[in-house]
Parts: structure tokens; sequence; C-alpha cells
């Protein structure tokens, strides 16, 4: 799977948890970011991290990933970030 | 999403990992289980299975209009737990209470218990809520990193701000949370940690329950009342430890 498909399904996963409004500012891009531009709530966040698991499988521990990184950091992620870490998890 | 009725009440659980079983359940209004989903519930997840819930009201869990005092969230828990073997349990805040209340009702069923920041008595929790309990006073409340975040933001603050005027205004919590009674821990037989931070107004509660609890520990670590995000390595550690017995 390709970097831009990855992105699409992330940008897929968030309109199914948080609606098409999400996208009210435009696409999803890498520089976006879930807290500062999407402002994903924390509970939306653990609806995100199982869709990925279905979607990516076990292979992508995203609640591991996030688990390691301080909470500023978690509030500053950005989409290309996770894109990153999903692509690195795949054979 | 996982979506299961306890109690009456449809309910989110989550779960990580694989092991002996940990319930977690979290503190009111601003709690859910995102407060230890991405704390210390992963790091708990490498020896444990760990099952997370929305309490009533909070997070993707309904909202009925009552039983917001930890009696009826007690009852909750003996729903979402009935199929496990013997647990151990962690809650932090009026989830430590309501894990408190359970392990008095059901020493057989809890192996080991961690109190994090349970306020006693548990009308105080009113106090943690700052001076003044109006949705617009509760944010103003909340921790610097949270409120930071929603300072900034709109659709954070507007979905923040429904949760709280809905909890506030429509529901019975606030007059639970008053008319809660001082729990009696004296007869508690089961292992219990108790985790307080040095800068909370609860730590006093905690040097009440450890006078208590036969055999509780009482550690103060450095932080205020939202411990899992003030002093998450340490009180990972601490959590880790305590159940590993």
């Amino acid at each position: 799977m390709s970097t831009d498909e990855i992105l699409s399904t992330i940008q897929a996963c968030l309109v199914e948890i948080a609606g098409d409004e999400i996208l009210i500012a435009g696409p999803i891009t890498p520089a976006t970011s879930f807290n500062g531009d999407l402002e994903l709530e924390s509970i939306e966040f653990v609806a995100l991290a199982e869709k990925l698991q279905q979607r990516f499988g076990q292979r992508v521990d995203f609640v591991g990933w996030i688990s390691k990184k301080e909470l500023d950091q978690i509030i500053a992620l950005t989409v290309g970030e996770l894109v990153e870490f999903i692509a690195s998890c795949r054979p | 999403m996982p979506t299961v009725t306890a109690n009456g009440v449809a309910t989110h659980v989550q779960e990580l990992g694989a092991g002996s079983p940990v319930v977690m359940t979290h503190g009111l209004i601003i709690g859910s289980l995102a407060s230890w989903y991405f704390t210390a519930g992963p790091e708990l997840a490498r020896e444990h299975r760990v099952r997370m819930y929305d309490l009533r009201g909070h997070g993707r869990s309904a909202r009925p209009a009552t039983g917001y005092d930890t009696a009826t969230l007690a009852r909750d828990l003996d729903a979402l737990t009935a199929e496990l073997p013997q647990f151990d349990l962690v809650g932090h805040s009026w989830g430590g209470l309501v894990a408190l209340r359970f392990a008095l009702a059901h020493p057989e069923r809890v192996r080991r218990l961690a109190i994090v920041e349970a306020p006693i008595p548990p009308s105080t929790a009113i106090d943690l809520l700052g001076p003044d309990v109006t949705p617009e006073g509760l944010i103003g409340a909340l921790p610097d990193s949270l409120r930071a975040a929603v300072a900034s933001g709109r659709r954070q603050a507007e979905r923040l701000l429904a949760t709280v005027v809905a909890l506030v205004r429509d529901t019975t919590l606030l007059a639970d949370v008053r008319s809660e009674p001082e729990p009696d821990a004296r007869e508690l037989r089961v292992p219990t940690l108790l985790a307080y931070g040095d800068r909370s107004s609860c730590l006093a509660g905690g040097r009440t329950l450890a006078a208590q609890i036969p055999g509780a520990s009482l550690h103060v670590l450095p932080g205020g009342h939202y411990l899992h995000l003030d002093a998450k390595a340490e009180l990972v550690r601490l959590l880790a430890e305590h159940l590993r017995g």
C-alpha cells in the first residue's frame, strides 16, 4: 500500500468517526494535525485506533506507538507522522 | 465500536493485551476510557488483558439522567465484568471510589486493587471541579494541558462544553456526588495500592484511606490530580509492580 493509499484510508476512518464536517477546512494532508487542525477528541482518537487496527491488522500497533509519546507530542501529532508509522509497520 | 449493554446502559468498552485481566475505571466529567487508553492502559497490556470502559454519561457510553453514585456505578462494573475470572481493578478519581465500592462488595472477585487520586470524603470531588460549577467554570478548572487545547480551538471546545452541559444540567451527577456517603474501607481485605499527587487536594483523602485499609501502601508522586498525565511513567511502574504482585 502506498503512502497516498494510507492517507486516504486514514481520511476515510476519520470521516466515519467524526462525520463529513471533519473535512470542512479541506482534504486531509500529511501536514494536518489531529489536535490543532482536526480538533479530534481523545475518545475519537480511541475510535481511530480501533479502526486502524481493523484496516491494517495487528501489525500496526497504533496504541503502543502512541503510548510511548509524551502528551505534548501526542497533541502535536500530524497525519503525516501516522502515515509514516503505518508505512514502517508494513512488510 | 464495541458497545455492550450493562445494567441497562449502552456502554463503550475497549480491550488491549492478553494475560490476567485488569479493569480500569476513569474519573467524572472530563474523564473517559481515553484517560487510560493512551496512558497506563497500553503499558499494563504488555502483561495483562486490560479492559477499559466509558462510565455512564461519559465518552461514547449512553448518558442516563441518573445513577452517578458509586453504588450504581459499581453495579455497572459488576455487569461489565460478569464473565471475567478474578481480576485486578484500577480506578482514577471517582472511578477509584467505584473500584473501592466494588472491592468492598465483592472482595472475592478482586485480586488486587489500585486507587489513584480518589477523593475522600467523596463529596470533595466537587472541589476538584473548581469554585464555579457552571459549565463555563468547569472548563476554566481543566488541567493546563487540556485547557490550552480547548482554548486554542473551536470544535473541541464546543464538544467538551456540550458534554459538561449535558452532565451538569441534564443528569443527577452533581447531586449524586454531593450526597455520596463516605466509604468505610476498614474491612477491605484486597491488597491495595494508593497513588496520590503531592500537589493534589486529594492527598489528605489518600492518607485517610491508607489509615483505614489494612496493609495498603500509599505512594505520593510528583503531580496533581491527573497523575496519569503528570507522572505517567512513575504511575505505570507502580501499577505494573503492584499487579505483578
